[in-house]
């Protein structure tokens, strides 16, 4: 630990980064979104500040979702995600606590509120938690999971995408947000990837595919960062 | 002292969408602060208290499935972390953070010690609890800071309470509901949105 630092400055999220709320067709934030704006307040320690060890307490398991505790493989497209959790200025944040969950091939949550007619995976949890290595990098391996609907008047889908928590070194760098596939039609239709005002920031929700030359025939690799915070952040969702 | 009670209850939302957590991801214990890890001795430094209060929505509507995170300083206001200059001396069986879950009824709890002071720049920040929101609706995390009632004195001169108008900082002052088995408790119910003077105020992230 070194001595005597000063609290460290974090730039205010730039313009067109952070979702615009509430969304049209996502009825639930016309009711839990605060009406009145944020206040600004001085940044101490406090915010700068973050539990160490946070691993002792939120235990992590392995990163094979793919693989449950049947011995099965769930159904749907072997792939890797992997990437780097990484701070405003582009450096590894090690031993970040992150959190994933997703829907399974169909579009379905193993989740006993998601009674959609899709059918469960019983090989399939979809979530886990991993801790970024010593240079910040993640990975795990899952099925690329199936888009699903959003029962509204004006219907929409949500494109395949993956939720993920991370909980960095600092409470200004806890991060809630999703990652999406290139290429997926969904993703202009998609009212909560469209929240997000900037075009930049918006396609650093999008993962890149690894070329299968570099992966080979086990699964397909899709590459993923995650910047906490700054002028590079990966947009909160 | 009891733990709070953390039912297991499923998220009651009319979509299957938004920032919610697989009930895996909860275990017993990850809302008592007083302990780092599950099978840890807990702190041996400060006042034990429990908080207890609900999540709601607009129209006073309880909120179940909304993930509350408390980060807050060690009894002596030390944070374990480079960030503090006396960090290296913060208590080393104390991590400062904990997770809630509130239940069907938008009931949440917490079971912490009491952080104390610490100066910066010049000021002194009152012994405070910082509280993240997130859930189903909320696509930014809400963020607030909860200071104790019996520190009006500190709380008047805290940098951060200071930036709300005077009417509203009440808002964000625990209540006191007396002791519970020799333990004080204290309240605080959160209001994600209603009208000025009712919604709990909060803090850009
Ligand atoms: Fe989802």
């Amino acid at each position: 630990m070194t001595k005597a630092s000063a609290t460290r400055a974090y730039d205010p999220w730039p313009e067109g980064v952070q979702p615009s709320v509430p969304i049209e067709g996502y009825t639930n934030t016309w009711t839990h979104t605060p009406s009145q704006p944020a206040f600004k307040r001085p940044v101490t320690r406090t915010d700068t500040t973050g539990p160490a060890e946070l691993w002792r307490k939120l235990v992590c398991g392995d990163n094979n979702l793919a693989a449950s505790r049947t011995g099965k493989l769930a159904q749907g497209l072997l792939m890797q995600v992997s990437g780097r959790i990484l701070d405003e200025d582009g450096r590894p944040v090690p031993g970040a606590i992150v959190e994933l969950w997703q829907a399974n091939a169909a579009g379905r949550y193993t989740h006993a509120l998601d009674q959609r007619a899709a059918p469960l995976d019983p090989n399939f949890l979809g979530h886990g938690r991993v801790r970024s290595d010593e240079n910040g990098a993640y990975s795990f391996l899952t099925i690329k999971p199936g888009a699903y609907p959003v029962p509204v008047k004006d219907t929409w889908w949500r494109p395949p995408h993956i939720h993920f928590s991370v909980l960095g070194p600092s409470t200004l760098s806890r991060l809630v947000t999703q990652m999406y596939f290139p290429g997926d039609p969904l993703n202009d239709w998609d009212r909560i990837l469209n929240s997000v005002g900037d075009e930049g920031a918006r396609k650093r929700l999008v993962a890149t595919q690894i070329h299968p030359a570099e992966v080979g025939v086990d699964h397909l690799g899709f590459r993923h960062d995650i910047v906490l915070r700054g002028r590079n952040a990966t947009p909160e969702a | 002292m009891p733990t709070p009670a953390q039912p297991r209850h499923i998220p009651l939302s009319q979509h299957t969408i938004g920032p919610f957590f697989p009930a895996d991801f909860f275990q017993p214990g990850d809302n008592d602060l007083t302990r780092l890890s599950a099978d840890a001795a807990p702190t041996t430094q400060g006042t034990p208290f429990l908080l207890t209060g609900t999540v709601r929505k607009e129209g006073g509507e309880p909120v179940a499935n909304a993930i509350l995170e408390l980060w807050q300083a060690d009894a002596a206001g030390r944070f374990r972390h480079p960030d503090d200059p006396e960090g290296d001396r913060a208590d080393p069986d104390f991590l400062g953070w904990g997770r809630a879950w509130s239940t069907a009824e938008g009931a949440y709890s917490f079971r912490s010690i009491r952080p104390g002071s610490y100066a910066e720049n010049g000021r002194m920040r009152a012994p405070h609890l910082n509280i993240i929101v997130m859930g189903i609706g909320l696509m930014r995390n809400a963020e607030t800071t909860l200071f104790f009632p019996e520190n009006a004195q500190a709380n008047a001169a805290d940098p951060v309470l200071s930036v709300l108008p005077e009417d509203l900082r009440h808002l964000l002052v625990l209540r006191d509901l007396g002791k519970a088995d020799g333990v004080q408790t204290y309240g605080f119910d959160i209001l994600l949105r209603g009208p000025r003077g009712q919604e709990t105020p909060f803090f850009e992230s």
